[in-house]
């Protein structure tokens, strides 16, 4: 079973503090649709909303077109997995798998037969007698989700469910989950505030800030063409590098000019581009490190992180300004060094006042 | 390297004065026990012509048979059982209820509502005794059981307890629930309530032990021998012990009363422990 979900200008208040506002968006059936913010965003508030967890003050909530924003939980047709599992302790793995099929009276011979495929699915049929205490955290995890399963629901729920997990675990699981979405083919909503998980799982990943959506786009769009300031600093790591800007809007693509005197020229049309004061962006990877002289400006290193593939460079520029740069993975950079610092202008973003980004024309 | 070995010297010093305080504490509180159990063992003219032949035989297992045989003891015990069975049923029934409601409900006033409750926890039984007397007399609720179990039944310990048991739940669990398309009483049935079984025994074993000592209320409504509790009962026989029935015959009704007691000790020790110990909050 897979669904449609629509979010159509929804909001919620706790009290006086309003948590969502306006908030319409599109899931496609089948999606994997990851939701990423910083805490306190209202990314939680959202999917407990579609759970039925939170009423929704106004704005309705449809499933395959049918709106579900005033049934039950348990009548929504859709199941969570919590960010602490909330297995219930005192029954043991077949039972919690059952209880919530127990509950809308199916018979025990389907029960057994979906808890069992489950336990399959999830290579985990040796735990169903267990009981939660006697699992490790991993192990857990996989109740949780084979709980979600065996409910064969319209789509999956996941509220941070990875982030109990040490980092190892962290990445298996991300891939098991990834190939649970292609083996259900089920709609599945996953929160974090965790960029890699995000960009790992989603076919779509919504971006939100500050009780709103700032983006909604595919993990490459996102990162390759943030909507916003914000988006572009939250989403990468290191995050983008930005720097104050007055522009140059003589030419068809603007140039960019810091402080220090030194210049950008980007293929960020012109005309399209407001007064008034700006930021340049640009990421690590499309900041080369070159020799002292050769790049748009030089710079003293200050800090060097060797990632194995590569290595990030932190230069400091002529005003002061720090720029983080990218070198070979066995760059003979040393802290000291005075380098030069090669900017992409095809990669180069700009930002305007509001946060309003500006790109390259797409090649 | 001398200082550990110091340190491991030290310690062990330290555990061996730890049990031999445990073992002088463990003689001090055994003793009586052991005393009661031995005066129960000897003809009581024995004991009156010398108390000290407790230590010597011969010993006789009359005085059981006498208890056993020819007093009201047997109507006293089931009485206690009765009532101190009642009380514990349903102050575990209401207090889950009542804790359940507190934790997890949100109503007008419940929080109004949860101070009168722990007002309860402050207010003497003694303060109510006159009133409650009175209304006992009006309702003819004197000398029977639901007179002796009805006014524990508003067990303010128990709702407190219950309450903060059911807050430390985790709410996703009724969440969890909830989605698993689970009604409030079955969430409340199948999820929590097996939760806080650790929080039932303490409170059961508590209420259960209280309402076996109890002296008190059943004083004042069981007025008939017949609805006497063991406590009432043991005492109406202390006034004439020495004349008629001896001290051998009521150490004998004693450890015949404090033997269910001991019994329930043997089956809930681990959560008496835990409650002692104030680890009930798991």
């Amino acid at each position: 079973m897979t669904a449609d979900i629509e979010i159509r200008n929804v909001n919620k208040h706790f009290g006086a503090m309003a948590v969502l506002e306006d908030l319409s968006l599109s899931i496609k059936a089948r999606e994997f649709i990851v939701f990423l913010g910083p805490s306190g965003c209202g990314k939680s508030t959202l999917l407990r909303m579609i759970a039925g967890l939170e009423t929704v003050d106004s704005g309705e909530i449809a499933i395959n077109n049918e709106r579900i924003d005033h049934l039950p939980p348990g009548k929504r047709g859709i199941a969570m997995v919590f960010q602490s599992y909330a297995l219930y302790p005192h029954m043991t793995v077949r039972d919690n798998m059952a209880f919530g099929l127990e509950n809308i009276g199916m018979s025990r011979e389907v029960i057994d037969a979906r808890i069992n495929e489950a336990a399959r699915i999830l290579e985990m049929p040796h735990l169903l007698e267990r009981k939660p205490g006697q699992l490790s955290g991993g192990q857990r995890q996989r109740v949780a989700i084979g709980r979600a399963i065996v409910k064969e629901p319209k789509a999956f729920l996941f509220d941070e469910p990875l982030s109990n997990l040490d980092a190892a675990l962290r990445t298996r699981t991300r891939l098991e989950l990834a190939q649970l979405h292609q083996r259900l083919h089920s709609t599945m909503i996953f929160v974090t505030h965790d960029q890699v998980e995000a960009m790992t799982l989603a076919d779509r990943i919504v971006v939100m800030n500050n009780r709103k959506i700032e983006q909604i786009g595919t993990p490459m769009e996102i990162y390759e063409r943030p909507a916003t300031k914000f988006v572009a600093g939250f989403v990468g790591a290191p995050a983008m590098n930005f720097v104050e800007a007055t522009l140059d809007r003589s030419a068809e693509n603007a140039a960019a000019r810091f402080a220090d005197g030194t210049s950008v020229q980007t293929e960020i049309v012109s005309n399209q581009l407001s007064d008034g004061k700006h930021t340049f962006g640009i990421r690590s990877e499309d900041v080369p490190i070159v020799a002292a002289g050769q790049g748009n400006a030089d710079g003293v290193v200050e800090v060097l992180e060797r990632l194995g593939e590569r290595t990030l460079v932190y230069a400091r520029l002529g005003d002061g300004q720090q720029i983080v740069g990218s070198d070979a993975g066995n760059s003979r950079v040393a802290v000291g060094h005075k380098v030069g610092l090669a900017f992409d202008g095809q990669k180069s973003h700009l930002f305007d006042e509001t946060g309003r980004a500006w790109h390259a024309r797409e090649a | 390297m001398s200082a550990p070995a110091v340190s491991i010297k030290g310690r062990a010093f330290g555990d061996h004065l730890l049990l031999a305080l445990v073992i002088l504490l463990s003689i001090v509180m055994i003793a009586p026990v052991l005393w009661v159990i031995g005066l129960s063992l000897k003809d009581n003219a024995e004991l009156m012509a010398d108390p000290n032949s407790v230590f010597h035989a011969p010993y006789t297992l009359k005085n059981y048979i006498n208890t056993l045989g020819t007093s009201s003891v047997f109507i006293w015990v089931r009485n206690s059982i009765i009532v101190a069975g009642g009380l514990t049923l349903g102050t575990l029934i209401l207090s889950s209820l009542a804790g359940y409601g507190f934790a997890r409900l949100n109503f007008p006033g419940r929080n109004i509502l949860f101070i009168i409750v722990l007002f309860g926890l402050a207010v003497p039984e003694q303060a109510v005794l006159v009133a409650r007397h009175q209304i006992f007399s009006v309702l003819k609720f004197h000398n029977t059981h639901h007179g002796l179990i009805l006014p524990g039944l508003s067990a303010s310990f128990g709702v407190f307890l219950m309450t903060q048991y059911f807050k430390a739940i985790p709410k996703e669990l009724d969440e969890a629930a909830m989605l698993d398309n689970a009604g409030r009483f079955r969430i409340f049935w199948k999820v929590l309530l097996p939760l806080t079984l650790p929080a039932q025994a303490t409170l059961g074993i508590f209420t259960f032990l209280g309402a076996w000592n109890d002296y008190f209320w059943p004083l004042i409504s069981a007025t008939k021998k017949d609805m006497f509790t063991l406590t009432v009962g043991m005492a109406s026989t202390q006034t004439n012990f020495a004349q008629s029935e001896g001290i051998g015959f009521l150490m004998a009704q004693a450890v015949f009363a404090g033997a269910p007691i001991l019994i329930v000790y043997l089956f809930f020790q681990k959560y008496i422990v835990t409650a002692v110990s104030g680890a009930a909050v798991r």
